[in-house]
C-alpha cells in the first residue's frame, strides 16, 4: 500500500501547516485587537491638538510659520513609507509598495525630486531588488510604536523642511477605518495644513502668545500625524495577516477532506483486492 | 469641574476634580472651578488634579481651559 503510505505523510503535513498558520491567525487577532486599542487611544489627543490649532490658527500667521510654508514649486520631497518587518500577511505590503510607486511616478513626473525614508525591512527589501537608493531605513520600529520612534521618524525632515531644502512630506501608510478596510494611503503632513479654523472663545487669555503656542503645537500635531500612521499600520498589518492566516486554515482544512477521503478510498480498495485475493486462491484450490 | 489628561498615546485621566495644579512654562499655574478660558504652554515638572486626586510628571504640550472644563494635552506624561 505505497500510495496509502504517501498520502499519509502529506495528510500528517498538511495537519502541521493548519496548526502553525491557525496559531498565528490566534496571535494576529490578539495582537490586533491590542493595536486597534492603541489607534483609538491615539485619538483624543489628535482631536484636542486639532481643535486647539484650528482655534488659533488664521491665514496671516501662515507667513511667519517655517511648518506652514507653501513653496511655490516642489522640487524635493521626502517619502516615507511605512512596511512591515515580517512577511505572511497577504497582500499587505505588495498594497503599500504599490501605493508608493504610484506617488513616487506622480511626483517624478512633475520632476520633482524624492528621497525614499522607508521602515519596515519589506518595503526596504523590496527597493533594495529593484536597486533604489534609500535615504534612511529603519527596521527598529516594533509592533507598539512610541511618541518617540514618531518623533524620530519625521524631526529631522521638519528640520530640513524648516530650513528649506525639502519642499513637502509625504507619508505612505495603512489607513485603519476598521478590521477589514485598510486602504493603503497617501498623505501629506508637510507642508501642515491646518485643521478647519473653529472660533477661538472670547476673552481668551493666551501664554504667552498666539504665535508661540502655535509654533510649539504644529511640529507637536505633525509628530502627532505621524504617530497616528504608525499606529494605524501596526493594526493593519496584524489585521491582514489574521484574514491571509485564517483562509490559509481553511484551505489546509479543506485540503485534509480531501486527503482524507483519497485515503480511505485507497485503504478500501486495497482491503476489497485483498479479499478478492483470498477468496479467487481459494475456489482455485477447490476446483 | 471636568479635567482631562492626554498624551499622544493614550487619554490618562479623566474625571471631575476641585483643582489642577500645572506646571506652565514660566512657573506653576493653579486653576479652580470657573477659570476664564485660557491656553498655555507647558514647561516640565508635576502636575496633580484635586487634592491627593492623580499626579504626573509631565513635559511640553498645553494646557487648555474653556466653559469649566480643562484639558491638559502633553507630548510626555508619566503617572508618578
Amino acid at each position: 500500500m505505497a500510495k496509502g503510505r504517501e498520502l499519509k505523510g502529506r495528510i500528517k503535513s498538511t495537519e502541521n501547516t493548519r496548526k502553525i498558520t491557525r496559531t498565528m491567525e490566534m496571535v494576529a487577532t490578539s495582537k490586533m485587537k491590542r493595536a486597534q486599542d492603541r489607534v483609538v487611544a491615539a485619538r483624543p489627543y489628535a482631536r484636542a491638538l486639532g481643535d486647539v490649532i484650528a482655534s488659533l490658527y488664521n491665514p496671516d500667521l501662515a507667513e511667519s510659520f517655517p511648518l506652514l510654508r507653501r513653496p511655490a514649486q516642489e522640487r524635493t520631497a521626502a517619502v516615507v513609507l511605512l512596511t512591515s518587518n515580517r512577511g505572511l500577511a497577504g497582500a499587505f505590503n505588495a498594497n503599500l509598495l504599490k501605493e508608493a510607486r504610484t506617488l513616487l511616478a506622480s511626483l517624478e513626473a512633475q520632476g520633482v525630486q524624492v528621497r525614499l525614508h522607508v521602515v519596515g525591512r519589506k518595503g526596504i527589501g523590496y527597493f533594495k531588488y529593484v536597486g533604489r537608493a534609500l535615504e534612511k531605513e529603519r527596521t527598529d520600529i516594533t509592533d507598539r510604536p512610541t511618541a518617540a520612534d514618531a518623533a524620530g521618524l519625521v524631526d529631522g525632515l521638519m528640520g530640513e523642511f524648516a530650513a528649506g531644502s525639502l519642499d513637502a512630506v509625504y507619508v505612505v501608510y495603512a489607513k485603519f477605518n476598521s478590521a477589514l478596510s485598510t486602504p493603503p494611503t497617501a498623505e501629506r503632513i508637510l507642508p501642515v495644513a491646518p485643521p478647519a479654523s473653529g472660533a477661538a472663545p472670547k476673552d481668551y487669555l493666551l501664554y504667552p502668545s498666539a504665535g508661540e503656542i502655535l509654533s510649539d503645537l504644529l511640529p507637536a500635531y505633525v509628530r502627532n500625524a505621524a504617530y497616528r500612521a504608525l499606529v494605524e499600520t501596526v493594526a493593519a498589518e496584524q489585521s491582514a495577516r489574521r484574514t491571509a492566516m485564517k483562509n490559509a486554515t481553511d484551505n489546509a482544512g479543506e485540503m485534509l477532506n480531501t486527503l482524507r477521503r483519497t485515503y480511505n478510498r485507497a485503504r478500501q480498495a486495497h482491503i476489497t483486492q485483498e479479499i478478492a485475493e483470498i477468496v479467487g486462491g481459494a475456489a482455485a484450490l477447490q476446483g | 469641574m471636568k479635567v482631562s489628561v492626554i498624551s499622544p498615546e493614550a487619554l490618562l485621566f479623566e474625571g471631575e476634580a476641585t483643582s489642577v495644579v500645572a506646571p506652565a512654562f514660566d512657573g506653576e499655574v493653579g486653576i479652580l472651578a470657573g477659570h476664564a478660558p485660557m491656553l498655555t504652554m507647558l514647561g516640565a515638572g508635576m502636575l496633580r488634579v484635586g487634592d491627593g486626586g492623580p499626579a504626573f510628571t509631565v513635559k511640553g504640550g498645553f494646557l487648555q481651559v474653556v466653559d469649566d472644563t480643562v484639558r491638559v494635552v502633553t507630548e510626555q506624561a508619566t503617572k508618578a
